[in-house]
């Protein structure tokens, strides 16, 4: 076994290109599609008044309120010109009492911002316009007092959490889109059985004093180690260098990522045993493999699926269960018995792919 | 010492390989012959337990192989009909690795692996990487990588096919050696038959799936010592002097080429005369006229009317 990791090694390490370049093709898609919306996006607000300064300042902290947004003040001129280039999405003109969004797309963010600054100004105009009818000072603290205990009162909560955490769907972006590239290097990774058999380099080591169980599990581990390695680096990269809120149990997160990889893989030698030659493994895996996050609703958020059929057919493979552990493990900060369940789910597609997969293989050698 | 009886192997239904007999004895020398598609890969991936027979035995010393393949893994090498090597790595590393898959290690396996090396002459470019290699050097690498573990039988399928001349006879040399220094015992595939005329004591001819002669060379000739063959340059050509010249009493075999014709007769039969009298008459000239001593060749085109190649 250690003879065939090492001879997939030295493979790797001659031409490491592809391996490079598919960690940086994940790294690359999550910024790319899940990248803005990560942190909280900066708006820009300006006030071309007299006063301007002390509207600017006035609206700042009333505008900061949301974990969304973050309202920095910002010269007028400069404001408009990073949106002209689309450097910025939305920037918003605030006067006494009234606003303008400076934007030049309709881009989501947008119309989110648009909400929380009209929310905020609403609410302002009311305050002002009670003070003024009432003529109290402290109105606002009064209105303020009264709102935080209010008679009637919207309260969710999670069904076994105190709230209901923000879910971001770019933490599960990150996630789909890092599984997906992940389930290509597996896949190519465990193509070397078919290419080696065809090659012959196979059939030497059958006559060798190898075993076939060492010959396998020389493979798989190879995939297995290959494919975690790239998952380690791009959720290390993003966790520390790039500040992604992943949660505080990492190491549950790469025991769910390791389990998903070996059933991945299980998979990947499931289609090998119906393929003839490394060509065909090529044509079909990478043609079914994107479809794979695509009915899990990796790219969605959760319960957007609703077909049964498709959720059916979602459940049989590993990343519908390890998408959901570990946004279970990120948002909810559930544990490892929490997440037991998928695990073993994962194992178990495994367990059956790799058995079908190999006895597929070693009956089409006879 | 490694027999095989009554093999056949079929493919869906299609016969490969039809009830094969063959012996190899201890340090022999044997090739095994025939034209593309005849069965000899089958065969040796049969005799080599590859692939199992779906009717017949193979024995080693009396031992069954079929069921238990260990014995004969162990002391056999086999140098496949493709490159079975990875590109990407290094002569050495191949090596290296194909050494180990034969649980060797350390200094036994280092010494085994400059021992091969040398064997194919590729000391010098043991570092370099298989796939900037030529094609004859790659064929020597798919030698090397079967002499790893000494094995006592060593089996090559086609080893010199497509090369140059000069890597054929480096290999045709080494081939020999293993044989006659190293006392290696040789089953030589091939459809080149100076080769195995050169290389080997006994051999077998194969044709669509059966071995239809077999013996050593001398053997094998005396199958056509009945037969006088005549080859003969003509002016020119055509169907109707071929169909004339096969009526004429005694001529066994007619083939054509060009302006030239290959004829086997039977030993005594007075042709020359009535060959010169049916050129005259069809006013065709003898530019050129000679007896051959029989080949193994001849021997093949007499056993089934074609050659070996084309
Ligand atoms: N795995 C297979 N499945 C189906 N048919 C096969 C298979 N392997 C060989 N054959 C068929 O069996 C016959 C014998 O093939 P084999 O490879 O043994 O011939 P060969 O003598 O080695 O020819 P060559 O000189 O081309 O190597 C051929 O007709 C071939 O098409
Ligand atoms: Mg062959």
């Amino acid at each position: 076994m250690k003879a065939v990791l090492w001879a997939q090694f030295c493979k790797d390490k001659r031409n490491p290109l592809v391996v490079l370049l598919f960690i940086a093709g994940s790294i690359l898609a999550t910024l790319l599609f899940a990248g803005g919306v990560s942190s909280p996006t900066t708006v820009p607000i300006f006030s071309e008044e007299k006063n301007a300064s002390e509207i600017e300042k006035k609206w700042e902290s009333l505008l900061n309120v949301s974990d969304s947004f973050r309202f920095e003040i910002m010269d007028p001129k400069q404001a408009r010109e990073n949106v002209r280039d689309g450097n910025i999405d939305v920037a918003v003109k605030v006067m006494a009492t009234d606003y303008r969004l400076v934007a030049n797309s309709e881009r989501p963010t947008v119309s989110y911002v648009q909400q929380h600054v009209e929310k905020v100004f609403n609410r302002e105009a009311q305050i002002s316009a009670i003070a003024k009818t009432q003529g109290e000072e402290n109105v606002r603290s009064e209105i303020e007092n009264y709102l935080e205990d209010a008679p009637f009162q919207l309260d969710t909560q999670g069904l076994d959490s105190e709230h209901i955490p923000k879910y971001n769907l770019s933490i599960q972006l990150l996630f789909a889109f890092t599984f997906l590239i992940s389930m290509f290097i597996a896949g190519l990774k465990v193509n070397n059985v078919t290419n080696d058999k065809v090659s012959g380099v196979w059939n030497r080591m059958i006559l060798s004093s190898i075993s076939k169980t060492s010959m396998y599990c020389g493979y798989v581990l190879y995939s297995f180690l290959i494919t975690l390695v790239q998952v380690l680096v791009v959720l290390l990269l993003f966790k520390y260098v790039m500040d992604y809120e992943v949660g505080d149990h990492l190491w549950l997160i790469i025991l769910i990522a390791a389990f998903f990889i070996f059933s991945m893989i299980s998979i990947a030698m499931l289609i090998t045993g119906f393929v003839r030659s490394p060509e065909q493994f090529y044509a079909i895996y990478p043609s079914l493999i994107p479809m794979i996050p695509l009915i899990s609703g990796s790219y969605m958020l959760p319960g957007t699926i609703t077909n049964p059929v498709l959720l059916f057919i979602a459940d049989l493979f590993p990343m519908v269960h390890a998408i959901e552990a570990i946004m279970s493990v990120v948002f909810y900060s559930a544990g490892f018995e929490d997440v037991i369940m998928s695990l073993l789910l994962m194992l178990l597609i495994g367990v059956v792919a790799m058995g079908l997969g190999i006895n597929l293989m070693e009956r089409r050698g006879h | 010492m490694l027999e095989a009886i009554h093999l056949s192997k079929n493919f869906k239904g299609k016969k490969a390989v039809q009830d094969v007999n063959l012996y190899l004895g201890h340090g022999e020398s044997v090739g095994l012959i025939g034209p593309n598609g005849a069965g000899k890969s089958t065969t040796i991936s049969m005799i080599s337990s590859l692939i199992k027979p779906t009717s017949g035995e193979i024995k080693l010393n009396g031992v069954n192989t079929i069921t238990k393949p260990g014995e004969i893994r162990k002391i056999l090498g086999v140098v496949p009909q493709e490159l079975a090597l990875y590109q990407e790595l290094s002569a050495y590393e191949n090596l290296h690795f194909f050494g180990s898959i034969y649980k060797m290690q350390g200094k036994e396996l280092k010494d085994s692996i400059e021992q091969a090396l040398e064997i194919v002459g590729l000391t010098d470019r043991q570092k370099d990487l298989v796939k900037t290699f030529s094609g004859g050097m790659k064929r020597r690498v798919n030698i090397a990588a079967a002499l790893l573990h000494r094995p006592e039988i060593l089996i090559l399928d086609e080893p010199t096919v497509g090369i140059d001349p000069q890597s054929r006879n480096h290999i045709l040399e080494t081939v020999r050696m293993l044989n006659e220094k190293e006392g290696t015992t040789i089953l030589y595939t091939s459809h080149y038959m100076e080769e195995v005329e050169q290389l080997c004591d006994r051999l077998y001819i194969m044709d669509h799936g059966e071995i239809i002669a077999a013996g050593t060379k001398a053997e094998l000739l005396s199958i056509l010592s009945t037969e006088d063959t005549f080859k003969l340059e003509l002016s020119k050509l055509d169907g109707n002097f071929i169909e004339r010249v096969r009526a004429i009493e005694g001529i066994r075999k007619v083939e054509a080429f060009q302006l030239q014709m290959k004829i086997i007769a039977k030993k005594g039969s007075n042709l020359i005369s009535e060959l010169v009298h049916l050129a005259d008459q069809q006013h065709i000239q003898i530019i050129n006229f000679q007896t051959e001593t029989p080949s193994l060749e001849d021997v093949f085109l007499h056993l089934t009317g074609r050659t070996l190649r084309d």
